[in-house]
Parts: C-alpha cells; structure tokens; sequence
C-alpha cells in the first residue's frame, strides 16, 4: 500500500500517461490487428525520412512491428532480386522504381494483391500513375483493363519546372508555358559563370534519358508505336523526335554549364539549391530540400509549375514512381500483414501525415485539402496538373535495355559525337533489333536524312 | 607390401583432399559455373529461373554490341597509362623515401594513406575536386586567370581525370613493394659501382633496376591486374559517359549485369575479360622474359 501522498499523485500521474498513450495508440487510422514484424526494402531517397516517420506513426498506433531496410538507389534492385528468386523472401513488402516492376510483374515474383485478400482494392482517391500497378499477362502490359493488381504508388514522382520568381520578375519574363518560352527566358537569363539560364540533366543513362522525354512526349514524339496493343514499330527517329532532341541541345548548350553531357540530378539540384541556376526541370520531391535554409541559399525563392508543352500545345512528363509490391516467396500469414500495413498506408490520415513529413501522398483529397494552401505545399498545384498528362513510358520487358540504349545515344548526340538524326537512327536500329529479339510484332520509321 | 605400407604410401595423397575441394568449390566451381553462364540464355518467369543452352545466342550479342569496342581500347588506354604513370611514381618515391635518414616512418605512413580510404569516399571527394562550378582545380584555374576546365565532362580529358584518380589512388601500393625492395638492395654492389665512377643515372640503370626487377615485376603483375578490373572510381566519376568516353569493360559488365539483366552474355563478357587478362599476362611476361636474355 503506497502511504506517501506524494508518491501516490506521482504514480497516479504516470498512469494517467500511460492510459492516455495507449488510448492514443489505440485510435489507429484504420484497425488493422495484430500482425506479426514486417521487414520492408526501401530506397534511402529524399522521400525516405518522410516514410520512417510515417511508418514510425503506424507502429506507435497498432503496436505492430516494423524493420526498414532503407540502401542506396543501385542496391534496392538487387536485394529486391535476390529475395525473390531465393527461397523465402526476407522482405515483406518491398519499393520498386516502376522502371523495374515488369520484371517482376512478368516473372511472377510478385503476389497480386487481390490473391491476398480478394476484397482487398485501392481506394477511389488513389491516383493511378499510369495503371503501373497492373499488369495484364496476355497482353504483356501495365494496364487496369483486365490487369490484375500487383502493386501500389509508394510514391508518385514527376518532374516539375522549377524557376526563380525574383529573378524571372527582375527580367520581365512570365514563367514559361511552352519549351520555345524556357528557350527564350533563358538565353536572357544566362549570365556564365554566375547564372545558368536552365539546367536539366545530359548525362548518359537514365537521367539523360528521363529528362529528354518530357521534351519528347511534349513534341508528340514517341519512341514505339503502340506497345500497349502490342506494335512495337520503332518510332524514336521521327522528324518529332528529331526536334525534341535538338530544342533539348540547344537548351543545354547555351544555357547550362560547359559540363552539360556529364549532369547528373545531385548537379542539377545542386546548381538550383546554390542559385546558380534560374530554370531548371527536377523531380517533386526535391522542392522540400530546396525550402530548407539549411540546404539551399534560395529558400522561398524557388516556384514551380507544370513542365513546358510542345509547340502544339501538347504536354508532355514521364512518371518515375515508386511501387510497393509483395513477394511471392512469402506465408500467408507475412503476405497479409504486409497487406494490412498497406491498406492502413493508403488511408487519407497516413497520407495526410506523409505529406506532412515531407512526402508526395498518392491520393487526390490530401491535394485538394487545407494541407495544398500552405506555402511548402505550394508545388501541389503543379503536380496535380502534371498529372493529367503525365505517363509512362518503357512500360515493357525491354525497358531497362531501351534506356541503355536511349541514355548512350541521346548523350552522344548531346555533346555532339553524333548528329541528332544519326543517333535517334542508331538507336532506332537497336531497339528495333531488341524488340525482333522478343518475338515482337516490330519494324521502324525510314532514317532521317544524316 | 603390407596395408600400413600402402596407408603411409598414399596418405599424402589423400591428406591433400580438403585443400583440393576446397579448390573446387571456390574456383574451379565458380568458374564452371561462369562458363555453363556464357553458353546459356537465363530467363526468370514462373517465380524461377529457365537456363536454355544457346551459345551462338551470346555470341551474336558480342558482335552487336557496339559498346564493347570502345570499352575494349578505353580499358586498354586506362591500363598502359595508368599503370606506366604508378610504376614510375612509385619507384621515383620509394628512392626517395629510402634515402631520408629522419622521419620515415612518418614520410611511409602519410604516402599510404590514399590506399586506406574507401572507394566509394575517394570517388566522392574527386568528383567534388573536379566540380566544374565548385571544384578546387577550377577555382584555381580562374585564380590564375585561367578558363575552368571540363574534367568529367569532356570526351578528351574524361578519361585521363579517371585516370588521375587511379595514379593517386594507386601509386602508395607500388611504393609500398618497391620501397622494401630498395631498402633491401645490397650496399656492397652500390658502394662498389660508386667506386667504379658509375654516374647515377648509371647507378640507376645499370644496377638499381637490374636488381629491382623481381618487385618491379610483382607490382607489375598486381596491378595490370587490378587496373583491368577498375570499377568504382570510373562508376563514381563518370558512369562511363559522356559518350562512351570512359567506358571500361568492367564497367560494361556490371551494366549488362545487373541493369540490363542479361547474365548469360554477362557472363561471356567476363570470360572474355579473364581471358584477356591472362593473355596481357602472358604476352608481358614473355617480352620480359625476352627482354632479360
């Protein structure tokens, strides 16, 4: 019996911690039970600190376990690899770039969700990203029509246009709405070596690769004809292309630094965090880097909006989304924990929560809530417009060797080892070559005149 | 002859089996295994992998592949350079480290510093040197009133910034084979060519070198070796861009590997890069060979 009264308001108010703690951890956003330890491969991105603490919320609010296995870009896709074609995976739930989900799709190393629970299904405001979570067999294509569900968006990545407002209002220029306005803003405002009237990345590979596309697709430029029904003509040397690739060069050239072939996405942010640069196309998820003082000498000073449409009006963005998926090579029991974690995930609060700490939520009502009127939210408008005519793009088992082939190309044309009709050429008869390989129903456009 | 006879006649023989799977299971499997690789395409659909014999498959894919000819000189380039710069290098310190009569502990321990630090920092801290807005070099290049150069970003000097790094990188492990080899050279044959009135480039060539030629060859040896397979830095640096400016066949391997998934002609690839080690080898090795009689 506790005799000092003291010590009695002490433990009294201990418990009353205590009781209000587990009240709280019993409110969860969506009751999912009690689940056994989740282990989740993850990619250690900007976005990563956002999902710790997220995942770190669900925890606290279920009580169940989670372990987060967080390793550099390159590494994810090699674990992710190697858990699937071992016997029992040692990941739960792992996050795919949606440039490598075919492979899995494809191979069968992923569960489909719904063979998990079959009442399982994606909440309405969840956006689609593309179908890039379905995968129909037959047709061999990421599409909802007749696909079945595979994965999730994690999160929705797009490049947005980034620009200097104080710079931009100082010059008189309006943000730019097409490609030939980013042109002509920015041989007005390059100012070497103080100012760099755009950057976007030219390095060989993906960046150069990802980048050059949007300008591509905003051209009305594609680099197959339909794969979607399955014609896989090359399409990438056509006259659109052709024009892409050289509006692309000539804002590289003339407006970005000397080491315009050798850009990666840490020079790109850097030049813009530094204010070096007064234009620049970079994923969403670098704006929360680009607001923080400690990061960036132009904090506050840096706006978004859409990417720049083509000459005739057309937009144009490619999609680099991260994608949850659940292995094959897992029980039941891990796959349905896996997937409790991921309807509570998917709900408005954790979505809300995720944006919060600084990730890109996947569901259209956090866009549209009070959260988008806040000032560090205030990319959302753009992203959400970016949406609308954002895609996919190398959505196919050939993908990783396409880009191969497109980011060594385009590079070459871009510091001028080939002419741009001779590289969109070459590739074109690679790809080409690639796809009969397949077994695909392929062929190409004539070569441009070199 | 008796049965302990033949136990004492044939267990060395057998006491020798332990090294010999372990030899098996570690080399002979591996590679093996590399070989069944190269002849196969490898496909993963089903949840499982399906291997189908088809070497002429592989082959067809070297010869398309246009990126294996640039790979093959720029590898070539980087190995003669790199390794002729180091072994210079290297043999120039260890002189002059061995003739410091204070503070070699010191001198020895500061110079082998670079082969201590991770790849992975070292390839960091050059592409921060080699920045072109906010490296080092070009910030003392404009001090001096001097136009910014274009380290990794030019297809002419690429190479040759890659190149750089490795020397850096490198150099210490050659110093460290060739300093304990100076070290160790008989006084008398020194004192006795001073005596004779050798000069020292005299000195040098005609006795220092001679005598030096078991750990010049042994530095030699390890680091074509090694230059051969360089990964990390040309991967940190330049990823092989731009162009195909640095791209090296290892380089080449690890994207045919692992970003384009293609292991059967992976593996061909690295067969052909062992085999092209070993021929350097032994096409080096005779010259010598010949150069000595």
């Amino acid at each position: 019996m506790i005799r000092n009264p003291k010590l009695t308001r002490i433990w009294l108010a201990a418990a009353a911690l205590v009781f209000a703690e587990c009240a709280f951890a019993q409110k969860p956003f969506v009751d999912v039970g009690k689940q056994p330890p989740l282990t989740i491969l993850t990619a250690s991105t900007p976005w990563y600190p956002a999902f710790e603490k997220v995942v770190g919320t669900y925890e606290q609010q279920t009580g169940n376990k989670i372990k987060l296995d967080a390793v550099p870009f390159g590494g994810v896709l090699e674990k992710a690899r190697n858990a699937v074609r071992s016997g029992q995976s040692p990941y739960d739930l792992m996050m795919l770039d949606t440039q490598w989900t075919i492979e899995f799709y494809e191979g069968g190393f992923v569960t489909p969700l719904k063979d998990i629970d079959p009442a399982f299904d994606l909440p309405k405001e969840v956006m689609s990203y593309g179908d890039s979570g379905y995968w129909n067999a037959q047709k061999r294509w990421r599409t909802a029509d007749g696909g079945k569900l595979m994965a999730y968006t994690v999160l929705g990545n797009v490049q947005l246009f980034y620009y200097r407002a104080d710079l931009l209002k100082q010059a008189g220029i309006a943000p730019p709405k097409t490609w030939d306005e980013v042109l002509a803003a920015c041989a007005k405002l390059t100012d070497p070596p103080k100012t760099y009237g755009f950057v976007a990345r030219g390095e060989r590979g993906n960046g150069i690769r990802y980048d050059w596309m949007s300008v591509m697709l905003a051209q009305r430029a594609s680099v197959v004809k339909d794969p979607a029904a399955g014609d896989y003509t090359v399409t990438i040397n056509s006259p659109q292309a052709k024009a892409a690739l050289d509006l692309y060069t000539d804002l590289l050239k003339r407006c970005g630094p000397a080491n315009y072939g050798s850009l990666g996405q840490g020079d790109v942010i850097q030049l813009l965090a530094t204010g070096k640069a007064a234009q620049g196309d970079v994923v969403t998820a670098a704006f929360a880097s680009f607001e923080d003082p400690n990061k960036s000498a132009v904090a506050g000073k840096l706006e978004t909006v859409p990417l720049p449409r083509g000459r005739d009006g057309a937009g144009g963005a490619v999609i680099g989304n991260w994608n949850a998926v659940i292995p094959k090579n897992l029980s039941d029991a891990q796959k349905k924990a896996a997937l409790a974690f991921s309807r509570w995930f998917l709900t408005y609060d954790a979505q809300h929560a995720f944006a919060e700490a600084g990730g890109i939520p996947n569901r259209s009502d956090v866009f549209t809530s009070a959260l988008a009127r806040e000032p560090r939210f205030r990319w959302m408008p753009a992203y959400l417009e970016t949406q609308k005519f954002a895609q996919q793009e190398l959505g196919y088992a050939e993908g990783a060797q396409a880009e191969q082939i497109l980011g060594l190309r385009l590079n070459q044309a871009l510091i001028g080892e080939m002419s741009s009709a001779r590289a969109l050429n070459t590739a074109a008869r690679e790809l080409e070559e690639l796809f009969r390989k397949s077994g695909r129903k392929t062929g190409s456009l004539p070569s441009l005149p070199e | 002859m008796t049965s302990v006879d033949f136990l004492n006649r044939t267990f060395r023989h057998w006491s020798l089996l332990p090294a010999v799977v372990l030899f098996v299971l570690l080399t002979i499997y591996p590679v093996a295994n590399l070989f069944r690789m190269s002849v196969s395409t490898i496909e993963f659909t089903s949840g499982g992998e399906i291997w189908t014999f088809a070497p002429l498959t592989n082959l067809a894919l070297l010869r398309a592949d246009e990126v294996v000819r640039p790979a093959v000189i720029n590898t070539l380039l980087f190995v003669v350079v790199a390794v002729a710069f180091e072994m210079m290098l290297g043999l120039a310190l260890a002189i002059l480290v061995a003739g410091v009569a204070h503070g070699k502990g010191l001198v020895r321990t500061v110079m082998i510093l670079p082969i201590l630090v991770p790849p992975v920092a070292i390839g960091s801290m050059w592409k921060l040197l080699y920045n072109y807005d906010f490296g080092i070099f070009n910030q003392a290049l404009t001090a001096l009133g001097l136009p910014p150069a274009n380290w990794l970003g030019s297809t002419s000097l690429a190479l040759w910034s890659v190149v750089v790094v490795d020397v850096w990188h490198w150099v210490p492990f050659v110093f460290l084979i060739l300093l304990a080899a100076v070290e160790g050279l008989p006084v008398e044959a020194l004192e006795a060519a001073r005596v004779d009135g050798a000069t020292r480039w005299q000195l040098f060539s005609w006795v220092m070198l001679p005598l030096l030629r078991p750990a010049l060859v042994v530095a030699l040896v390890f680091r074509t070796i090694l230059a051969f397979k360089v990964f990390d830095e040309v991967y940190l640096l330049t990823s092989g861009g731009p162009g195909t400016s640095t791209e090296l066949v290892s380089l080449h391997l690890y994207k045919v590997f692992f970003d384009q998934n293609q292991l059967g002609y992976g593996a061909l690839l690295s067969l052909a890069l062992i085999a092209a080690i070993v021929a350097f080898l032994l096409v080096g090795g005779r010259t010598l060979q010949a150069a000595r009689t």
